[in-house]
């Protein structure tokens, strides 16, 4: 390949990753023209206008990318960077009806204060970009450039209430916690990459194939056990899991409720999302694998000739690349990848041949990856519901909640990684559908709290006290939410919760299944205790008027619009769970 | 066989049926906010039967049109027997040795004109799940069937019009019911019940209707408990009176003694013949897929003569059955090839069997479930010994005594014996016979004293249908339904007009009325029209009907010497029923007022009533001719649904060998007739001349005649004693043995129970003590506490201080290290 048809190539390349990427370009474009406007009219400008022009515009695109058959089903992007399939599609499209959802969220909501629409917007619409590329990421480095494009606007995001002393100690925490966890991933990245000559995901997984099957030469065992752990540390930094979730309950306290909001559903779902790709994609080799035998020349040039080794993975997977890209034949590429080796190293060390194999001799790796989520859901579940009990601050109470929904949400993970095919996907589904679930239970929680700061000035418990009494409707959504959040039928929750059980019990982790119900049983005391507050206990002398009607107040009816979905997907989850199962079609193959 | 209007038939007669059930869901639902105190459900109600009589008719003209008159089947049946009539007498007179070879003969002259009638027989909805024997929704239609829907729906919908009249004083919002007493004693008031009634009406519509329809046992045997609820509900209509109370549970209970008779009955046939069809089963070509009972008790095969059905003999072979299958196994091994091989030497050894011993228990089962069914009949026909239920019945409203329980319900009896007919053998006929000849005299002798006008109406309904029991069990198929057309009629006409009088003169008492004539005419000659109707006064229907009944039985002493008693008795009742009658005429309507505040107030009814007593009464005269020219009568007609079979007679007893009945056509011989024509007119004649003599002219004075015959009008007054008779047999004892096992109750197994109960509570409290509060709720609570202060305690890690949280990164990260290298080694690599 000379060096013209490679420019060729990567000109073609990024024209059509342009393409599928539109929904991004559109988020990125919004961000200039809400800059761009404060310069240049400030006087007419509106940024939450913009923003939700802008989000709409990418919800339109991204739903349009929704099971289109004229796409590719499965295209790497920018040489192998990010990947697009269903399952990007499906987290670009929740992501962006959250943005649209969340911009009516701060409308209702007054904040952020005028001054600031334009600073908080951007800030939204960079994290939010971040998260997208979080949910495609193909590359360790992705990876990491992800989470910090999605984690840096946030840290600025929790700061934004900048008169209050609370607002810039949880920033500044959120940044120096991020920080140090950015760091341990970085480290682990590096681990990972150096260890096995790769920062491409499938390659990497081809490669780690090989070296579990032993035809891979010496690599530490601990190299990579400890390069996954640290992965997995930054993770689950994102995720707020046990034990690096120290960071979200003071950022959840000192930052706004629409902060609150905003990092508890998308940077969760954006962060499961790539917890998905990283384990997945480290553990499976998918049929677009870059052919075996190119990954393996380099390790076995690489025992040659050392210094040069380097270099090596980039050039080979440059070179794959143009077939990768071109969805070869599934047959093909296993004749190819048999023949390769042989005709290089004539009667060396024949490494293991087809997929197949290789994805038989990853099965350890995936246990082990199961094992360690699944260590961290039931250590974050249960701690979350546990630290949950004696708080006295909402959004303190439902920081601990999403600690605990985390764990929730990592078990399906665990489930599907010790299950094949479409068991494999059937457990994935359930973690799509609950975190459609949770976007329905976390925000109207949230925006409700929003609500009744904005009339009480108040965001403790204590405070609710007798509400029922002035506002029923609107304590009924409530507890709607809360009834949700425990897992009670009728309610999307109960569908939820019960759809992960289910998919623990397909995977036989017994000990997963027995803790997370324990835990659906432990959380009901924290949730039903507001209810109670604010049912049963009178209310004091002194209450501010917070009358919200639920029908007869724009306010009143967004929070009915963003509850309702828990009754109806809680009868009818089957559109839902079905085009979850859609969406997890490309993994697992 | 296909595309006739008779097709049509299921469905008009299944709407007659339905439209009175939705009459009844509307008025159930709706009732009481029909208008002003439920005036518009008398509407409802008697627009639905209408539309059922409407459907009815339209069936009986379709009938007409496709199937003809009927007329000529008479006068052939009429004729061919004419020609058989000298041997038939020389038979019957050499006696019972050459009976069975005759009947043979006879048999085998008319078997090649034998009719046979015509039957519709379907299945709406199948209720039992496939594999077992079908039970279903199912219909079937003869011209009895036809007939039987004319006169209900007509009789009842004239009722129902009546009953608009009669029951109008329910339409307010208090009634005060003089005969009802409160404990102070004041009369009870309570809400009118006007709609309620009509309710109960178009329920007892319904069950009656599909009564008829029904095409197996099973449904039958539904309708007629649904008849007999409706029958219970309307009785005790005047809840608030005890009497009524006391009545309606009588007639509950007695007719269940009737029905467990009837159910042992069903067993019977349901063991022996697997089947509850009346009808044979056709395939869409019209061959016969399944045989119902009659076809399968008289198989066409065997030229429709009686035939102890396989099932039944299998039934009785039981042991050798089991014989021969034990053979097989034993023989052949254990296989599928045995079993079939044992079923077709079973099938092969039927014949044999059939004339050994097995046949005889066989016959037996046939006996046990004819008198089965027959004992349901006795029970809802008022048959002796279980009659007593229908006097007291007449607590009701009157409509309902006329229409219930003389008309339709009470026919329901005979009407089930009649379907039965072709499968009853001789041996039960004659018990049918002997019920119904005691029936029809005892009641008769008892109507003579009764005072209640509606009392003596009620025991002339007991003996009419022990008439038309009796005459079937003498063989009279077409003489007994014939009858019990034209006794719905004149019946029901008596009653209503019996409720006009009643209406008038507030009073049952015949003794404190009289003369009436003059102030009611409309009622009193129309009930003359129905006195003499009953009487058997020549040209009237009952005079029919009777005569037929009257040759019948003197055929029946002919066939069979010794059993002249039946004809003997049915003479003196004739005789009877005209005296009693028209002493209830007399006593009512001739003569001097008894009571001269009764007799003011007395007033002739609205037109709603005496406008169908006039209509019914044409029909009591006339419903028994024949149209001129066209030859159509209720006899043709009948003529037509005679049970294939039974044309030749029904057969020779196998028990009783000498039990011989013949064809019903002997009868209609020209000599038998006469007699039978001039001895029952002249029995009623003198009936009737003697109630003029003691009722009408006084010459004879009743009152010393019941002095000179005090034991006998003792013995009469108290109905034969049976009411005493059976409260002393029946309910004394019953009474006792239920206070000895409620003294049980209460000493026993009350002590037994409380003390257990008690013994629970103490456990329980000592357990709830003990056991719940200290230990389990101790153990929550304490758990409870724990999971408490662990979580208060957590919140201690989060301590705020920036420098802890990145120090917890790296102490969490190497922590996770130190455990997962626990289980790296075995999980990883897998060395």
């Amino acid at each position: 390949m000379d060096f013209h048809s490679l420019i060729h190539w990567v000109q073609q390349d990024t024209l059509e990753s342009l393409r599928l990427f539109a929904p991004e370009l559109v988020l990125c474009a919004t961000i200039v023209v809400l800059l761009l406007a404060r310069m240049l009219l400030p006087r007419v400008q509106n940024p939450m206008v913009v923003t939700l022009v802008g989000s709409l515009a990418a919800f339109w695109l991204a739903v349009d990318q929704m099971g289109n058959p004229q796409l590719p089903q499965h295209a790497e992007l920018f040489t192998g960077l990010l990947v697009f399939d269903q399952f990007m599609v499906f987290f670009r499209v929740f992501l962006t009806a959250f943005l649209v959802l969340f911009v009516i969220f701060t409308w209702r909501s007054g904040i952020p204060a005028p001054e600031d629409g334009t600073d908080f917007y951007a800030l939204v619409l960079g994290a939010a970009l971040g998260m997208c590329l979080m949910t495609a990421a193909n590359n360790l480095v992705m990876v990491f450039l992800a989470v910090e494009m999605a984690s840096v606007p946030s840290y600025a995001l929790s700061g934004i209430l900048k008169g209050r002393r609370e607002s810039s100690e949880a920033a500044l925490k959120f940044a120096v916690y991020g920080a140090g966890a950015a760091g341990v991933m970085l480290y682990g990245i590096s681990l990972l990459g150096g260890a096995l000559g790769s920062l491409h995901l499938p390659s990497l997984a081809a490669r780690l194939g090989q070296v579990l099957a032993g035809h891979g030469g010496e690599v530490g065992q601990v190299v990579l056990v400890l390069g996954g752990l640290m992965i997995m540390v930054g993770l689950a930094f994102k995720l707020s899991a046990f034990p690096f979730h120290f960071w979200a309950p003071d950022v959840f306290h000192g930052a706004a409720a629409e902060v609150g909001g905003f990092l508890s559903v998308a940077s969760k779902a954006a962060a499961l999302a790539l917890l998905v790709r990283t384990a997945v994609g480290l553990s499976y080799v998918p049929p677009e694998a870059p052919s075996v035998a190119q990954v393996a020349a380099p390790q076995a040039q690489g025992a040659a000739e050392p210094r040069g080794a380097q270099a090596a993975p980039a050039v080979a997977q440059a070179r794959v690349l143009p077939t990768a890209f071109a969805a070869p034949q599934q047959g093909h590429a296993p004749d190819h990848a048999a023949q390769a080796p042989q005709q290089a190293h004539g009667g060396a060390e024949a490494p293991p041949a087809s997929r197949m194999a290789l994805n038989q001799a990853l099965v350890p790796a995936r246990r082990f990856a199961a094992y360690l989520i699944g260590l961290l859901a039931a250590l974050t579940a249960t701690f979350g519901n546990l630290a949950a009990y004696g708080q006295t601050n909402i959004k303190r109470l439902l920081a601990y909640s999403t600690i605990a929904h985390a764990g929730y949400m990592m078990m399906p993970v665990a489930a599907s990684l010790m299950l094949q095919d479409e068991a494999a996907r059937e457990a994935l589904a359930t973690l799509l559908f609950y975190v459609v679930v949770y976007l329905f239970m976390n925000l109207p929680a949230f925006y409700i709290v929003a609500l009744l700061r904005n009339r009480l000035g108040s965001e403790e418990i204590a405070d609710y006290a007798g509400l029922i009494r002035q506002s029923p409707g609107l304590v009924v959504c409530f507890a709607a939410v809360f009834f949700s959040l425990i897992g009670l039928p009728p309610l999307a929750g109960f569908a939820a919760k019960f759809a992960i059980l289910a998919s623990l019990a397909h995977a036989g982790l017994w000990t997963l299944l027995a803790v997370a119900g324990l835990n659906t049983a432990l959380s009901l005391f924290y949730y039903l205790r507001v209810i109670k507050v604010m049912t049963m206990d009178p209310a004091p002398e002194s209450q501010p008027q917070v009358s919200i009607p639920l029908a007869a107040s724009a306010d009143g009816l967004f929070a009915l619009v963003l509850t309702l979905p828990l009754l109806v997907i809680g009868v009818y989850w089957n559109g839902v769970f079905g085009w979850a199962v859609q969406a997890v079609a490309p993994l697992f193959r | 066989m296909t595309g006739t209007a008779l097709d049509y038939l299921p469905v008009l007669l299944g709407w007659a049926v339905l439209v009175p059930l939705i009459s009844f869901v509307l008025v159930v639902l709706f009732g009481p906010r029909m208008g002003r105190h439920g005036r518009l459900a008398g509407y409802v109600a008697t627009g639905a039967i209408m539309i059922s009589a409407v459907l009815a008719f339209v069936s009986l003209f379709i009938w007409l049109a496709v199937e003809g008159t009927g007329a000529e089947l008479l006068q052939h049946g009429t004729g061919h027997d004419a020609s058989h009539a000298a041997a038939a007498e020389h038979g019957a007179g050499e006696g019972a040795g050459h009976g069975q070879e005759h009947a043979d003969k006879a048999e085998h002259g008319q078997s090649h004109g034998g009719h046979k009638p015509r039957v519709l027989f379907g299945t709406w909805y199948v209720l039992s799940p496939p594999g077992i024997p079908e039970i279903g929704i199912s219909y079937y239609i003869d011209c009895l069937t036809v007939v039987m829907f004319a006169m209900v729906t007509l009789i009842a919908t004239l009722i129902h019009i009546y009953s608009t009249g009669y029951m109008a004083e329910e339409l307010a919002d208090e009634v005060v019911d003089h005969e009802a007493h409160t404990a102070d004693g004041r009369h009870v008031r309570r809400r009118g019940r006007y709609h309620r009634f009509f309710q109960y009406l178009s329920l007892f519509c319904f069950s009656m209707l599909g009564l008829v329809l029904s095409g197996n046992v099973a449904m039958t045997f539904i309708f007629w408990e649904l008849v007999g609820v409706c029958s219970y509900f309307l009785i005790g209509f005047y809840i608030e009176r005890r009497s009524a109370n006391l009545a309606a549970n009588k007639a509950f209970i007695v007719n269940r003694v009737g029905d467990f008779g009837m159910i042992v009955g069903l067993m019977a046939l349901w063991g022996s013949l697997g089947t509850f069809n009346y009808g044979d089963t056709l395939d869409a070509q019209g061959h016969v897929q399944a045989r119902g009972l009659f076809s399968l008790i008289r198989p066409p095969e065997h030229g429709h003569r009686l035939h102890v059905p396989d099932g039944a003999v299998k039934a009785a072979a039981a042991e050798q059955v089991a014989a021969v299958v034990a053979d097989h196994l034993r023989s052949e091994g254990p296989s599928e090839e045995a079993l079939a091989n044992a079923k077709s030497e079973v099938q092969s050894r039927l014949d044999q069997w059939r004339q050994e011993e097995p046949g005889r228990g066989a016959y037996w089962l046939l006996v046990v479930a004819g008198l089965g069914i027959f004992c349901g009949c006795v029970g809802k026909s008022a048959q002796f010994p279980l009659h007593v239920w229908l006097p007291d019945a007449m607590e009701g409203p009157t409509p309902v005594s006329a229409l219930v329980h003389s008309a339709t319900m009470v026919a329901a009896g005979v009407y089930l014996v009649g379907r039965f007919f072709p499968a009853f053998v001789p041996e039960v006929l004659l018990i049918v016979a002997i019920i119904g000849c005691i029936t029809l005299f005892m009641a008769a002798t008892i109507a003579i004293t009764a005072v209640d006008i509606k009392r003596v109406l009620a025991y002339s309904t007991v003996s009419q249908l022990g008439y038309m029991m009796l005459a079937l069990g003498v063989g009279g198929w077409l003489a007994g339904l014939f009858h019990l057309i034209t006794h719905a009629f004149f019946k029901s006409l008596l009653f209503m007009c019996s409720g006009s009088v009643i209406h008038a003169c507030h009073t049952n008492d015949m003794r404190k009325m009289g003369g009436l004539l003059k102030k009611m005419p409309y009622t009193g000659y129309t009930m003359l029209v129905g006195c003499l109707a009953i009487a058997g006064a020549p040209f009237f229907s009952g005079f029919y009907s009777k005569d037929y009944i009257i040759a019948q039985t003197i055929q029946f002493g002919l066939d069979n010497p010794g059993w002249n008693v039946f004809y003997y008795l049915a003479t003196i009742g004739a005789s009877i029923t005209a005296f009693y009658m028209f002493r209830l005429w007399f006593m009512t309507f001739w003569g001097e007022p008894r009571d001269q505040h009764v007799y003011e107030h007395v007033h002739e009814s609205p037109p709603s009533m005496w406008v169908p007593l006039v209509i019914l009464s044409v029909f009591a005269v006339s419903v028994a001719w024949s149209v001129p020219g066209v030859g159509l009568s209720i006899e043709s007609l009948l003529e037509q649904a005679r049970p294939a079979g039974t044309a030749e007679g029904v057969g020779v007893g196998t028990l009783l060998a000498d039990l011989t009945y013949r064809s019903e056509h002997l009868s209609h011989r020209e000599a038998i007739h006469a007699q039978a024509t001039t001895v029952a007119t002249l029995a009623a004649l003198a009936g009737f001349l003697l109630a003029v003599v003691m009722y009408a002219k006084r010459w004879i004075v009743a009152e010393e005649v019941a002095r000179q015959f005090r034991p006998l009008y003792n013995f009469l007054w108290h109905k034969w004693w049976f009411d005493e008779l059976y409260q002393a047999v029946f309910v004394r004892p019953v009474h006792f043995v239920a206070r000895l096992v409620a003294q049980f109750d209460r000493t026993v197994i009350d002590w037994l129970i409380d003390g257990s109960a008690r013994l629970v509570v103490a456990v329980s409290t000592w357990g709830e003590r003990v056991i719940d509060r200290a230990s389990v709720d101790g153990f929550f609570n304490l758990l409870a506490q724990w999971v408490y202060d662990l979580g208060l305690r957590l919140r201690v890690l989060q301590t705020g201080r920036l420098r802890q949280y990145v120090v917890f990164i790296v102490v969490g990260t190497v922590a996770l290290f130190v455990l997962v290298s626990f289980w790296t080694g075995s999980a990883i690599g897998g060395r």
